[in-house]
């Protein structure tokens, strides 16, 4: 994926900012990673390899631990994130019906993101309010009993919103397409 | 050094808390559960229209608002309890905006508890009745979940008052060898799982004989149906607090660790808040209560892999490594942290430690079972009435929890089985429902205890489906490192895949029991070793439940998509309703020229929206299972 | 504390010293263990091939001999129903994630995996389990040597022979579960990583994952780049 302009220094930066707190021990490895994440968004290469550097770990065991947890994303998060709890009570009501139903209407597979970045798609597992299931986390809310016609519903508020933003910015597209 | 001794400390802190309390108590105190189901089912919401309601009528000086965790009762979510001076406190459930406004006009404004509203009340009195009176209230017994939901989780005064960290004040008179003598005498055993006597535990890492000695916590709770420790986390933090200090004073440890699940946002906050307060009181750092002893804790916060519940995976992690097993001995006792002798011990071991040294190892073993002393908790969810989270004396028969405390299954639905203990579990059928529950019994079922979730299913629940769904997510959240395991799971789900698709035939049910025993035996770890419990208990117990998707292409509960499709019957279609032709999300619902509604099999992605839609009064989609149109069938019969 | 401990292994009285793993000093004394992942020299073995089981008296189920450190008096078999089960069951695993076509690679006939199939007398083919099917790029992209994926069997010597003997760094195990790979970082071409091609890793691959390229003889060192 190609940074762009401005990305490379607001990487560094962010990655900067975290050592300059950190123990530099492998220890610290995982809290580093998290904490850069958690300005960016997700784990570019390029942020990677500056923690592998500063913490004085091999590059290939943090890419290694980056892609063994669940947690780390390699790509930027879509703006709009749902995720779909496919734990134990959700999945006995069928949330893996309402997973794909998401599937079908923002055309990605789980754990995507859509090419023009709105959307990203995620399981979860037991988000722990399992008495409305099936339960899919919006943007950080929690809807409760979604069903494929929920979905609609809520595919359409997503694309509203969307609709207003881009009017108010005009034709701006931001860092959106993947060219 | 302070020339006060703990006890004395203690007792200031003591006084300042109970005063800060009652400072509150001479209000009226609104209490909204804010824990993560409470949130989910709106919660926060609730709060602001409290404050709004409460504000229009100009009440804000007399009354608080403040969020406490959860009680336990989430099928009645989001509620609140209201304790009014000269009312007994009172639960509401279901909440909306229309109730509170209501309950702020009548209750608050005016002076009428709406008892209409109410659930329960939290205190016996003699106008309404407790939780206690409820069916369910006979067979619960509180411990470590006591004040989850009624106390402030974000003030250290609310535990304090109600006699918090008195068993630490306690314990730093004696010698540490004292608190290893009782927790060894109570004979608690492990709630992460397996149910290891966490008295031998500190012992083994005693006699390490370690300079660092490390206690850590794990919360990593990663049963994908279980929330009890989240809970117990958001909802009461200082109760682990508290028993994680008590142990590394038993083992002598400096440094502590809460390891948590990093999708539990809400805990990590109430846990860091918690331990800073704590901090503040002298309670945790430098000598805690005037004494020498020191010790401080710190939260970890796991990445998401259910391994890393493991406790060599989730002592490689914090160290920085993939949450990666490894071969015991040695074990963590040894060598654990930082190649340290390490205590590690579950949320709700730690948490019972407090009460242990508090009210003395007898009392506790009066409690369950002699083998098995003390409660177990488990969330409760499913196909049954109350779903949330229950406290039960060890020894409770299954048909208890369920029937009693759960108040059975809902909708008149027959019972058919109970999976406990999550992807490591087994699932029981109706013959087992008198075992007790303890560790032992449990095991001996094919079940295990586990991590507590507990899963009711009824007769539209099919058994490989089930079975596939554990396996699936075992695989998903096998870390790779053992053969058995990364393959072997992978196997078994492509197997179980097929079945659910109605492929196969006696001898792949051979194979997969087959390879499913190599699995638990062969396994590095012990994801690998009980990953395969969902599927020899289901085998074991509802094996026609497998013949009839393979032998039969027919799915009994019709679960499985592609052993079923959807019919809608034309005697019952009413054809002037047109809901179902609405709720289908890929139009494959047509009108026919004769006005009867119909589902184009090709399009239909059996979602089960027109199922659900169709009224009541007519219930005229089905579903049929083997696929078979009855047209088809009447073809076939000629 | 004495100089040696006494095992019998399969009937065979033994000496060995105190500390070490029973699967090296079985194979010392030229008793066959099937292993991949065991290394001699790391005082915690990976344990993850799970193909070195044995039996020993006094415990109730099969253990891998790797992980187990000899003590005096110790009683083993390394043969039994049990034993030969789990053996079977993981080498068939093994085998249906790892490309079959003999005849086309280079370590035919110097293969670990047909090494065991003839001492333990189990088909390399089998109709147990189905092929897992991938996809998986040969890279050939060093001078004198190729990895070829759809070989590996994850045993890990590879990694350990970068980190321990060459101290690069270069590779390493990334991702979970059944899609474990070994790789570089960000999965680029070995050539384009921080890999020095001292080729290390080629002697240690037990199949023919890592292999020299054609023509290259055994002793190549990367002195041609
Ligand atoms: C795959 C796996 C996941 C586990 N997850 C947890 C967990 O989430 N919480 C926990 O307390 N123990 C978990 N355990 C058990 C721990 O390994 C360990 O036995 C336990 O934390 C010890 O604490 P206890 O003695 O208090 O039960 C897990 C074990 C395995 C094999
Ligand atoms: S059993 Fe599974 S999780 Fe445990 S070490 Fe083996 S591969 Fe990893
Ligand atoms: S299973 Fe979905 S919220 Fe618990
Ligand atoms: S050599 Fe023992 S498990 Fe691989």
């Amino acid at each position: 994926m190609q940074l762009l302009e401005g990305e490379k220094e607001q990487i560094l930066a962010s990655v900067d900012e975290v050592l300059k707190n950190s123990s530099k021990l492998r220890e610290d490895l995982i809290p580093t990673l998290q904490k850069v994440q958690a300005k960016l968004g997700y784990l570019p290469a390029l942020a990677m390899e500056k923690i592998a550097e500063g913490l004085n770990v091999p590059a290939a065991d943090v890419y290694g631990l980056v892609t063994f947890y669940n947690q780390f994303r390699l790509n930027p998060p879509g703006k709009h994130q749902v995720k779909v709890c496919l734990g134990t009570a959700c999945y006995m009501v069928g949330g893996d019906i309402t997973l794909e139903s998401f599937e079908r209407r923002m055309e990605i597979r789980e754990g995507e993101t859509s090419l023009d970045r709105l959307y990203s798609l995620e399981r979860v597992a037991c988000v722990g309010c399992c008495t409305m299931a099936p339960v899919v986390v919006v943007d950080e809310e929690v809807e409760g009993k979604v069903t494929p016609t929920r979905v609609d519903g809520i595919m359409l508020a997503l694309q509203d919103e969307e609709k207003k933003s881009v009017t108010e910015q005009e034709p701006n597209q931001g860092r959106g397409e993947d060219s | 050094m302070s020339s006060l001794t703990p006890k004395e400390l203690y007792n200031k802190l003591s006084q300042e808390a109970i005063s800060h309390d009652e400072a509150h108590q001479e209000k009226t105190r609104v209490m909204v559960g804010t824990a993560t189901c409470g949130v989910a089912a709106g919660a926060l919401k609730i709060k602001a229209d409290f404050i709004r309601e409460v504000e229009a009528k100009n009440l804000q000086d007399e009354v608080d608002i403040v969020e406490v965790g959860c009680i336990g009762h989430c099928y009645a979510e989001p509620l609140a309890i209201i304790a009014k001076p000269g009312h007994p406190a009172i639960c509401y459930g279901h909440l909306d905006d229309g109730l509170v406004h209501r309950l702020v006009e009548d209750f608050l404004a005016g002076d009428d508890p709406s008892y209409e509203y109410a659930m329960a009340a939290l205190e016996r009195n003699d106008v309404f009745p407790t939780f206690e009176d409820f069916p369910r209230g006979v067979y619960e017994q509180k411990l470590i979940l006591e004040q989850c939901g009624f106390i402030d989780a974000r003030d250290i005064n609310s535990y304090i008052a109600r006699d918090g960290y008195s068993a630490l004040a306690m314990a730093l008179e004696e010698k540490p060898g004292w608190i290893l003598d009782e927790v060894k005498a109570s004979n608690l055993r492990g709630r992460g799982g397996a149910g290891f006597p966490a008295g031998r535990k500190w012992e083994a890492c005693i006699r390490s004989k370690g300079e660092e000695i490390y206690v850590i916590c794990n919360a990593d709770e990663g049963d994908p149906g279980a929330f009890m420790d989240r809970s117990i986390l958001e909802s009461d933090p200082h109760l682990v607090i508290e028993g994680m200090i008590l142990c590394a004073f038993a083992v002598g440890a400096r440094k502590g660790y809460l390891y948590i699940r990093a999708e539990y946002p809400r805990a990590v906050t109430h846990v860091q808040e918690a331990i800073d307060q704590a901090r503040v009181k002298g309670l945790l750092g430098e000598s805690i209560l005037g004494t020498d002893f020191s010790f401080d804790l710190e939260i970890f916060q796991g990445s998401g892999a259910f391994v890393c519940g493991e406790a060599t995976a989730l002592v490689n992690s914090m160290e920085g490594k993939m949450g990666m097993p490894e071969s015991r001995p040695p074990r963590l006792a040894q060598k654990g942290y930082r190649g340290k002798p390490t205590v590690l011990n579950n949320v709700k071991t730690f948490a019972y430690v407090p009460l242990i040294i508090r009210k003395g190892a007898k009392w506790f073993k009066e409690i369950g079972t002699p083998e098995n002393p003390g409660t177990a908790v488990f969330s409760l969810v499913g196909k049954v009435v109350n779903t949330g989270l229950v406290e039960v004396p060890m020894g409770t028969t299954l048909r208890q929890l369920i029937y009693e405390v759960g108040d059975g299954l809902p909708n008149g639905k027959e019972f058919k089985a109970v999976q406990i203990g999550g992807p490591s579990g087994g699932c029981l059928p109706e013959t087992a429902l008198d075992v007790p529950i303890d560790f032992d019994s449990l095991q001996d079922a094919g079940a295990i205890m586990g991590s507590g979730g507990l899963v009711v299913m009824d007769e539209d629940d099919c058994m490989v489906s089930v079975a596939r769904y554990f396996l699936e997510f075992t695989q998903h959240e096998s870390c790779g490192k053992c053969t058995f395991c990364r393959l072997g799971t992978k196997h078994m789900l492509d197997i179980l895949t097929g079945i659910t698709k109605g492929e196969g035939d006696d001898e792949t049910l051979n194979l997969l029991e087959e390879l499913a025993e190599d699995v638990r035996d062969g396994s590095l770890c012990n994801l690998g070793r009980t990953a395969p419990n969902p599927v020899l208990t289901t085998l074991k117990y509802f094996r026609d439940e497998y013949k009839a998707h393979i032998l039969e292409g027919r799915c009994p509960a019709k679960v499985c998509r592609d052993l079923l499709l959807y019919y809608i019957e034309p005697p019952k279609c009413s054809k002037l309703c047109n809901v179902c032709v609405g709720s289908c999300p890929t139009e494959a619902i047509f009108t026919r020229d004769d006005g009867l509604k119909e589902i184009d099999q090709e399009k239909c992605v059996k979602c089960d929206n027109c199922l659900k839609a169709c009224p009541d009064e007519y219930n005229a989609v089905v579903k049929l299972s083997p696929p078979v149109l009855p047209s088809e069938k009447e073809r076939k019969a000629k | 504390m004495s100089e040696y401990v006494t095992v019998k292994i399969d009937g065979q009285e033994i000496k060995a010293k105190p500390g070490e793993k029973l699967l090296w000093v079985a194979l010392d004394n030229d008793i066959y263990i099937p292993h991949l992942c065991g290394i001699r020299s790391e005082e915690r073995s990976n344990a993850s091939c799970r193909l070195c089981f044995v039996e020993i008296e006094g415990i109730p189920r099969p253990v891998t001999s790797c992980t187990k450190t000899v003590e005096d008096g110790m009683v083993v078999i390394t043969r039994s129903e049990r034993v030969d089960r789990l053996v079977k069951t993981a080498f068939e695993l093994i085998l249906s994630d790892h490309n079959l076509k003999c005849r086309e690679c280079p370590a035919n006939r110097n293969c670990v995996l047909q090494v065991i199939a003839k001492k333990r007398k189990i088909k390399l083919r089998h109709d147990r389990f189905k092929p897992i099917a991938r996809e998986y790029e040969l890279d050939d992209s060093p001078a004198g040597f190729a990895f070829d994926r759809s070989r590996c069997v994850l045993c890990g010597q590879c990694i350990w022979a970068d980190r321990e003997e060459a101290k690069v760094g270069a590779i390493g195990f990334t991702k979970r579960g059944i899609n474990r790979v070994v790789t570089t970082f960000k999965d680029l071409p070995l050539a384009e990583s921080i890999c020095t091609q001292c080729m290390l890793c080629v002697e240690a691959c037990p199949v023919g994952a890592l292999f020299y390229k054609k023509k290259e003889p055994h002793t190549a060192t990367a002195d041609k780049s």
